[in-house]
C-alpha cells in the first residue's frame, strides 16, 4: 500500500486544497505489477540514479539521512487537517524519518463513507466521522488504536465591521485582551440564531449595506465536519441545550433547523482561502477551525509585521470539544501516528500551526500554544471551549440522520 | 519507460543546477483531454505555457453550454472539465449516488455590468441609492432607456451566473432561491431590455463591438469587460458597475472526470495555482487569483460587494432556464385589467388604485418596484365596469407617454351603482382568449364588493370550461369582496387570488407580476 519511490524531493499535491509552489520530481505511484514486467529493468537504473543523486542533494541541504534507505510514501485521506501535512516544515520533519505523506483531501464525512482500502491512515476532522469509520472497521473485525493529537474548535470567522454590528445589536461582546488589537468576540449563539430565524437582514443589524440575511456560511453538511459540527451546535442550542431524546425527536429537530442552515443555498467547496483573500468580505461570517485562523494570523505577522486586525473571530457561547482522531489502517499508518505523538519537533510544529495540544490549560498562565502566540505577538484566543457551555453530541446514528436531513444528503 | 527515465534524469540534473525555473517532471501519456467552457477560450495562451513549462500537453475543446449540460459519463472522451462554475454540475450530480468529482477553483471573476458612461450617469440620476443595483438595471431596461447585451445562459457560464444573480436580487429574500421564489417570472422587465445575445461571451463581445452605438450595457464577467476595454475595440471604454444588491462570482473550477488521471490533474492544478502562474493569469486575462498571496492587477481592486447565493435545488435553475428560453415569455406580455368602478370605489379606494398604477408605471422606487414595473412593449387593456362594462381602452407601452395615458385613463371614469363582477370578467376573459396566441396573457380582476348584477360565478366558469385557450385569472380582493368565491374562480382558471385588504393594491398587483 505504501510505495517505494526514488526520490525524497517530490511533493504531495493536495486535491482541492492549496497548491504547492515548487518544482516536483517524479513520484511514481508504482503499480506493484510493474515490478514483474520486463520493463522494470529498464526503469530501475535511472530511478536508482535519481535516488542516489536525490540523497546527495538532501545531504547537501542538511537533511541528512542514510543514503539508499528507501523513503516510504504513506497514503492518507484527510479533510481540514491536511493543512498540517501540507506544511513544508512538517514534510521536512517527516522526511527525516524517511516518511512522505501523500494526501487525498476530501470532506470528513466523505472519508467515512468512501473506500478506505488504498490508504494507510485516515484523519477526519472530528468525532462524528471518526465514529462512523470506527463502526465500519469494527464490522470488518478491525479495531485500530486511534491517536488524539491536538484539538481545535470550530469558530465563526468574520470581519471587524460585521462583528461590531453584532456587538451594537448586543449579540457579540469583545473579549478584552491585554495586548494587541481585539481579535476575539464572544457570540451569544442563541440570540444570533434568533436573528437568523427571524430572517433579519444585515442592513437592519447595525447598518451594514448588505441586504442578505444574517447567517453563517458553512461548507457542505453532507461532507465537512465543520459544517456538521455547526449543525449539531445549532440543533443543541435550538433544543434548549439538550440532545434530542430519541430518533423521532431528532428528525423533527433537524427539520426545524434546516431553514436556518439553508439560507446560503449551495455551499462553497472551501471557505478558508476565500476568507483570507481580498474578495472574502462578500461572505460576512464563515464557519472554520480556530487553527486555520491562528495560522493565518501567524503568517500575517511574519510577512507583514502585524496581525490582520480586520479579520476577527466570533467564539460561540456554546461549543463542542473537537478532537480529531488519527486512525491508522496499516503498520505504515501506525508508524506515522506514533511519530506525530512522540517526535517533539512534529508536536511543536502543530502548535506553530495554531493547533491546541490535547489538554492544554488556558487557565494557569497558558500552555504551549498560548506561549507561542505570545512570543509571536498574536493575541491569545479566549478559552472559548472551556468557559462557554460544552455541547453534547447525540449518538452517532442519530447525528447521521440529522446530517442527512439538514444537508439533503444523497443516499449512499 | 526508458524515455520516462531519461526525462527523470534531466529533471534531477536540473535540480542539481539548483535552478527553480527548470522543468518539473510530469506523468507521461497522450495529451490530457479537457472539455472547457467557451468562455475560457482566452486561457489558451496560458495552457500553451503549461506545455512549455511542464512538458505536459493538453488538448482543449472549448464549447458553449458546458456549464449547464450534465457532463459526459461512462465512455467519456474527456479527462478533465473546466467550467465557469460547477454549481449546476453539483446539483445534477446530487441526484446520483456516485461520489462528487474532485473539483478545484482556479481563478475568480465576478459577474458585473459594463455601461457606457452616459448610461451609467443617467441611471445613477434615477436611482435612489448612491450605488447602482441590478434593480436599477432592470428599471432602465423596462423603461427602454438601457439596452442590454447578455449571452445565452444555456451557453455561457457567466450568463448563467448573471441569470441566477438577477433572479436572486429580484426575489429579494436575502437568501438562496427556493422553488417557490421562481414560480413567477420576475425578470420580464429586465429581459425586455436584452437586445443583443450570443451563445458564448466571446461571440457576444464581437456583436457588442459591432453594435456599440445602439447598446448601452454589456453583462458578463469582470475579466471579459476589462479585457474588452483594454482591447481598443471600443470607441470609449465601458464603466464597470458592481451591483450593490449582490454579485455572483465564478470560481472557474477544474474538475477531474477520469479518476485514472489524478496525477496529471494534480500537476495541472498545482501549476495553475502556483503564485507566478496566478499572477500571469491575472495580468493577461484580468481574472482574480484564488491564491490570496498572489498580486492582483491594479484594475482588479473593485470590491465584489455582497455575494448572492447559488440555489441548492436543481429545479430552481431548471425553471429559470426554461423561462428564459420560452419564446412566449420573451415577447412582451399582455394583461387585461378588469377594474371595479362601482360607487364604493369612490374616494380613498380610487386614489389607491391610481397610486398602484402610478407605482407600476415607474413611480415605485423600491427595489422590488424596479423589477416589477410595467415594461416597454407590454400591452394592457383596461376594462372599467359597474353594472356593465363602462369604458374600455388598449395601451401598448412604447414610451412614458403611453404609461401616462394608461394612468390617466384609470384615474378618470364614472362610477356606477351596480357591480357585475362575473359579466365584466367574462367580457375581459373573452378578449384574452381571442388575443395573440404567441404572447403570454392574463386577466387581472380587481373588485371591492359583492356581485349584484349580471351572471353568476358558476356561469362564468362554464364559459371557461367550454374550452379554447386557457388564460389564468388573478383576482385582487379589495374592500368587501368575497375572498372565497374569488379564490375559487381564480384557481379554476389556473390563477390565484391575492388579498389587497391585507397589504395594499400596489403590493397585490406586484405579487402577481410575471405569474402567467
Amino acid at each position: 500500500m505504501h510505495k517505494w519511490i526514488g526520490s525524497g524531493l517530490g511533493d504531495a499535491v493536495p486535491v482541492g486544497g492549496s497548491a504547492v509552489d515548487e518544482p516536483r520530481l517524479a513520484i511514481q505511484r508504482q503499480p506493484s505489477r510493474a515490478f514483474l514486467g520486463g520493463r522494470f529493468l529498464w526503469s530501475i537504473v535511472p530511478v536508482s540514479l535519481v535516488a542516489v543523486i536525490g540523497s546527495v542533494i538532501l545531504l547537501l541541504s542538511g537533511n541528512a539521512w542514510t543514503p539508499l534507505e528507501p523513503i516510504v510514501v504513506v497514503e492518507g485521506k484527510l479533510a481540514s487537517k491536511s493543512d498540517y501535512f501540507l506544511d513544508d516544515e512538517v514534510k521536512r520533519l517527516l522526511l527525516k524519518h524517511r516518511v512522505r505523506v501523500r494526501i487525498t483531501r476530501v470532506g470528513s464525512r466523505d472519508i467515512a463513507t468512501s473506500n478506505l482500502d488504498p490508504y494507510d491512515f485516515v484523519f477526519p476532522s472530528g468525532q462524528p466521522a471518526a465514529d462512523l469509520i470506527m463502526a465500519r472497521l469494527k464490522e470488518q473485525g478491525r479495531s485500530p488504536t486511534t491517536q488524539k493529537l491536538f484539538t481545535s474548535p470550530i469558530v465563526l470567522a468574520s470581519y471587524r465591521e460585521y462583528a461590531e454590528s453584532l456587538q451594537a445589536a448586543g449579540i457579540a461582546v469583545p473579549v478584552t485582551d491585554n495586548a494587541g488589537p481585539e481579535l476575539y468576540y464572544r457570540l451569544d449563539l442563541k440570540r444570533f440564531l434568533q436573528l437568523v430565524q427571524d430572517g433579519r437582514r444585515w442592513n437592519s443589524v447595525g447598518g451594514m449595506a448588505s441586504a442578505n440575511r444574517v447567517t453563517a456560511w458553512t461548507p457542505d453538511i453532507c461532507r465537512a465536519n465543520s459544517a456538521a459540527t455547526y449543525m449539531a451546535l445549532v440543533a443543541f442550542v435550538r433544543n434548549g441545550e439538550e440532545i434530542p431524546k430519541n430518533q423521532r425527536a431528532a428528525e423533527e429537530l433537524a427539520a426545524t433547523i434546516k431553514p436556518l442552515l439553508g439560507v446560503i443555498g449551495l455551499p462553497p467547496a472551501d471557505l478558508v482561502e476565500p476568507y483570507t483573500s481580498p474578495e472574502g468580505r462578500s461572505r460576512p461570517i464563515v464557519v472554520i477551525y480556530e487553527h486555520q485562523y491562528l495560522s493565518y494570523q501567524l503568517r500575517s505577522k511574519t510577512h507583514t509585521g502585524s496581525v490582520d486586525a480586520d479579520r476577527v473571530l466570533l467564539y460561540p457561547s456554546v461549543n463542542f470539544l473537537t478532537e480529531p482522531a488519527f486512525i491508522p489502517l496499516t503498520p505504515a499508518g501506525e508508524r506515522v501516528g506514533r511519530l506525530l505523538v512522540e517526535d517533539p519537533d512534529l508536536r511543536r510544529r502543530a502548535i506553530e500551526l495554531g493547533f491546541r495540544p490535547i489538554g492544554e490549560s488556558f487557565a494557569d498562565g497558558g500552555g504551549p500554544l498560548q506561549r507561542h502566540l505570545d512570543a509571536q505577538g498574536v493575541p491569545r484566543p479566549p478559552e472559548a471551549v472551556h468557559t462557554g457551555t460544552t455541547a453534547h453530541w447525540p449518538p452517532f446514528d442519530t447525528l447521521e440522520r440529522m446530517i442527512t436531513i439538514t444537508g439533503n444528503c444523497p443516499s449512499r | 519507460m526508458s524515455r520516462h527515465g531519461l526525462r527523470r534524469c534531466a529533471a534531477v540534473l536540473c535540480a542539481l543546477a539548483l535552478t527553480s525555473a527548470c522543468t518539473p517532471d510530469v506523468p507521461e501519456g497522450p495529451p490530457l483531454r479537457i472539455l472547457a467552457s467557451a468562455d475560457l477560450a482566452d486561457m489558451q495562451p496560458i495552457l500553451d505555457d503549461l506545455r512549455r513549462e511542464t512538458g505536459m500537453a493538453v488538448r482543449v475543446d472549448y464549447r458553449p453550454g458546458v456549464d449547464t449540460s450534465p457532463l459526459p459519463t461512462g465512455d467519456q472522451p474527456y479527462d478533465l472539465a473546466w467550467l465557469s462554475s460547477d454549481g449546476y454540475l453539483q446539483l445534477v450530480l446530487n441526484d446520483r449516488p456516485a461520489p462528487a468529482p474532485v473539483s478545484t477553483p482556479i481563478m475568480l471573476s465576478p459577474v458585473v455590468v459594463g455601461m457606457t458612461p452616459e448610461a451609467a450617469t443617467k441611471l445613477r440620476r434615477q436611482a435612489v441609492g448612491a450605488s447602482l443595483t441590478w434593480a436599477d438595471v432592470a428599471d432602465g431596461a423596462a423603461a427602454g432607456t438601457l439596452r442590454l447585451a447578455m449571452a445565452d445562459p444555456r451557453g455561457s457560464g457567466g450568463a448563467l451566473a448573471a441569470l441566477v444573480g438577477v433572479a436572486t436580487a429580484a426575489a429579494g429574500t436575502g437568501a438562496a432561491l427556493r422553488p417557490e421564489d421562481v414560480t413567477c417570472d420576475r425578470l420580464r422587465g429586465f429581459f425586455s431590455g436584452q437586445t443583443l445575445s450570443a451563445p458564448s461571451s466571446a461571440a457576444l463581445v464581437d456583436s457588442f463591438v459591432a453594435r456599440q452605438d445602439d447598446v448601452e450595457a454589456l453583462i458578463g464577467h469582470e475579466s471579459t469587460l476589462l479585457s474588452l476595454n483594454a482591447s481598443g475595440k471600443l470607441r470609449r471604454p465601458l464603466e464597470i458597475v458592481y451591483p450593490a444588491d449582490g454579485i455572483v462570482q465564478s470560481e472557474h473550477p477544474l474538475v477531474l472526470l477520469d479518476q485514472a488521471e489524478r496525477d496529471r490533474y494534480d500537476t495541472v492544478v498545482s501549476w495553475l495555482r502556483s503564485r507566478t502562474v496566478q499572477e500571469r493569469i491575472s495580468q493577461r486575462t484580468l481574472r482574480r487569483p484564488v491564491n490570496p498571496a498572489s498580486r492582483r492587477d491594479p484594475r482588479l481592486t473593485g470590491s465584489t460587494g455582497t455575494a448572492l447565493y447559488f440555489p441548492d435545488q436543481r429545479e430552481v435553475v431548471d425553471t429559470l432556464l426554461e423561462k428564459y428560453a420560452d419564446p412566449k415569455l420573451r415577447r412582451p406580455g399582455r394583461i387585461i385589467f378588469v377594474l371595479d368602478y362601482s360607487g364604493s370605489m369612490r374616494g380613498a379606494r380610487m386614489s389607491a388604485l391610481r397610486d398602484a398604477f402610478a407605482g407600476l408605471s415607474g413611480a415605485d422606487r423600491t427595489h422590488r418596484g424596479k423589477f416589477f414595473r410595467f415594461y416597454r412593449g407590454e400591452s394592457f387593456t383596461v376594462v372599467q365596469f359597474g353594472g356593465r362594462v363602462l369604458r374600455e381602452r388598449n395601451f401598448t407601452v412604447e414610451s412614458h407617454r403611453d404609461l401616462d395615458a394608461l394612468r390617466d385613463f384609470v384615474a378618470t371614469g364614472q362610477f356606477d351603482a351596480h357591480t357585475a363582477v362575473w359579466s365584466a370578467l367574462s367580457h375581459g376573459y373573452r378578449e384574452a382568449v381571442e388575443s395573440d396566441g404567441d404572447r403570454s396573457v392574463a386577466v387581472v380582476l380587481m373588485t371591492d364588493g359583492e356581485n349584484n348584477a349580471g351572471i353568476g360565478a358558476e356561469e362564468f366558469l362554464r364559459t371557461v370550461r367550454r374550452g379554447g385557450r386557457s388564460v389564468p385569472v388573478f383576482a385582487v380582493r379589495y374592500g368587501e369582496a368575497d375572498p372565497l368565491e374569488l379564490a375559487r374562480v381564480a384557481r379554476a382558471t389556473g390563477g390565484r387570488m391575492v388579498d389587497a385588504t391585507r397589504s395594499s393594491l400596489l403590493d397585490a398587483f406586484k405579487d402577481i407580476r410575471g405569474c402567467h
